[in-house]
């Protein structure tokens, strides 16, 4: 059977996610999104899936590939704007044909994750963290075998190393390769990505730790998004640049580079340079030699 | 960054940022503003846009030597939200009467 995933593009809500790639890429509870749906639509028998990627559709593909790793065959068509689902509708499967899945999975834009139709994931960083809390029991599928629930509500990645001396509190998920030292507290609401280190006595509760993330010593995010260097409140989507690596930075050589300049300071996103001038104006004089990118977005 | 005193109380302000280059003239200077008749600190934190963890030394060193001293209270006033987030990542919120006006 057949079906089609359009890939989100609207990232001006959360535009620090949307920064290193297409929004569908981004790595949650273990997968990128377009894999949690395609294996999804593979779970109810789809066989052949069009992915409609009008944004970056080469990193798409590459974290797709042909849909071997599912059974399936996964085709990434490029557009050049993002179709609503009702003009997908018309186009492809007008009369609900029997070789396609039925409607809702038949064609689905990946604006939620598979289940949670009433969480939007891109509209907010508060709607992003809710839809991936309530999502976590979810997460675990038949063939996800590097994750188990070890505990109710606490689920954490086989090749995962937690310290005896560590404290998990329910719900929390600790991806694959991630690392929970000693005196560290888990949880409530927290997920911490794959490879990601909690460092001694950390402290991380109603937080998303993103992949690749070293949280420091004693360091404590809470209600935060913390991705490489990047920390965002996503009560108040102030979002901090930290400095200083020990406290929280990122594992990742790729990112590393996305995020610091050639002397190895944190960077922010790319402002327009008209933005830039309004923002110097309405935050005073930037300090002398500092990047604009320090300028809060 | 300009010191004021006006009675008991020793208000910093026009910190533009508070880092390696200049987190011990920040520490040197207020400690000698410090009078045995101060009351009340307040660091005026509205205008720091930037801060790493030397200023983060700097402001646990102002704390350290203010409860030494029986009845003298340090304030932050303002930060901006991103100093707030770098407190709350270090924990050192609960270390300091952090006020908004």
């Amino acid at each position: 059977m057949k079906a089609i995933l359009i890939c989100p593009t609207d990232g001006t809500a959360v535009p620090h996610l949307a920064e290193c790639g297409p929004l569908v890429t981004v790595p949650i509870l273990g997968d990128s999104i377009v894999a949690h749906w395609i294996e999804r639509l593979a779970e109810l028998g789809a066989r052949q899936i069009e992915v409609i990627a009008p944004d970056r559709a080469d990193l798409v593909r590459e974290a797709v590939g042909d849909g071997a790793r599912w059974g399936v065959r996964v085709d990434v068509t490029v557009s050049r704007f993002e179709p609503t689902r009702q003009e997908s509708v018309e186009r492809h499967n007008p009369e609900g044909g029997p070789d396609w899945l039925p409607a809702p999975h038949d064609i689905v834009v990946m604006s939620h994750l598979p289940g949670c139709p009433e969480l939007p994931l891109f509209e907010s960083y508060a709607s992003w963290f809710a839809a991936l809390t309530a999502w976590m029991p979810l997460a675990l599928t038949p063939s996800r075998v590097r994750v188990s629930q070890v505990r109710p509500g606490i689920w954490i990645g086989s090749r995962a190393q937690v310290s005896p001396t560590s404290e998990l509190i329910a719900p929390c998920w600790i991806g694959d390769r991630a690392s929970v030292e000693a005196g560290a507290v888990v949880g409530p609401g927290a997920i911490i990505e794959d490879r990601s280190v909690a460092g001694t006595t950390a402290r991380i509760a109603h937080s998303w730790v993103g992949p690749d993330t070293f949280v420091g010593r004693m360091t404590s995010v809470s209600n935060s998004i913390a991705w490489g260097s990047t920390l965002i409140d996503w009560r108040t989507d102030s979002v901090l640049h930290v400095p200083d690596p020990f406290l929280l930075s990122s594992l990742s050589k790729s990112r590393i580079a996305a995020t610091t300049d050639r002397f190895g300071r944190a960077v922010g996103p790319k402002v327009p340079a008209g933005k830039r001038v309004e923002l110097a104006k309405a935050m005073g004089t930037p300090r002398a030699g500092a990047s604009d990118a320090h300028l809060p977005a | 960054m300009k010191i004021e005193r006006e009675g008991e109380r020793l208000t910093v302000t026009e910190i533009n940022e508070l880092t390696a280059a200049n987190s011990s003239n920040f520490r040197d200077e207020i400690s000698s503003a410090l009078t045995g008749s101060t009351v009340v600190i307040e660091i005026d934190l509205s205008k720091t846009l930037f801060m790493d963890s030397s200023g983060l030394g700097a402001l646990f060193a102002l704390y350290r030597s203010t409860i030494k001293r029986e009845g003298v209270v340090l304030r932050l006033l303002n930060p901006v939200p991103e100093i707030e987030q770098l407190l709350e990542l270090t924990q050192m919120q609960q270390l300091f009467e952090v006020v908004r006006r």
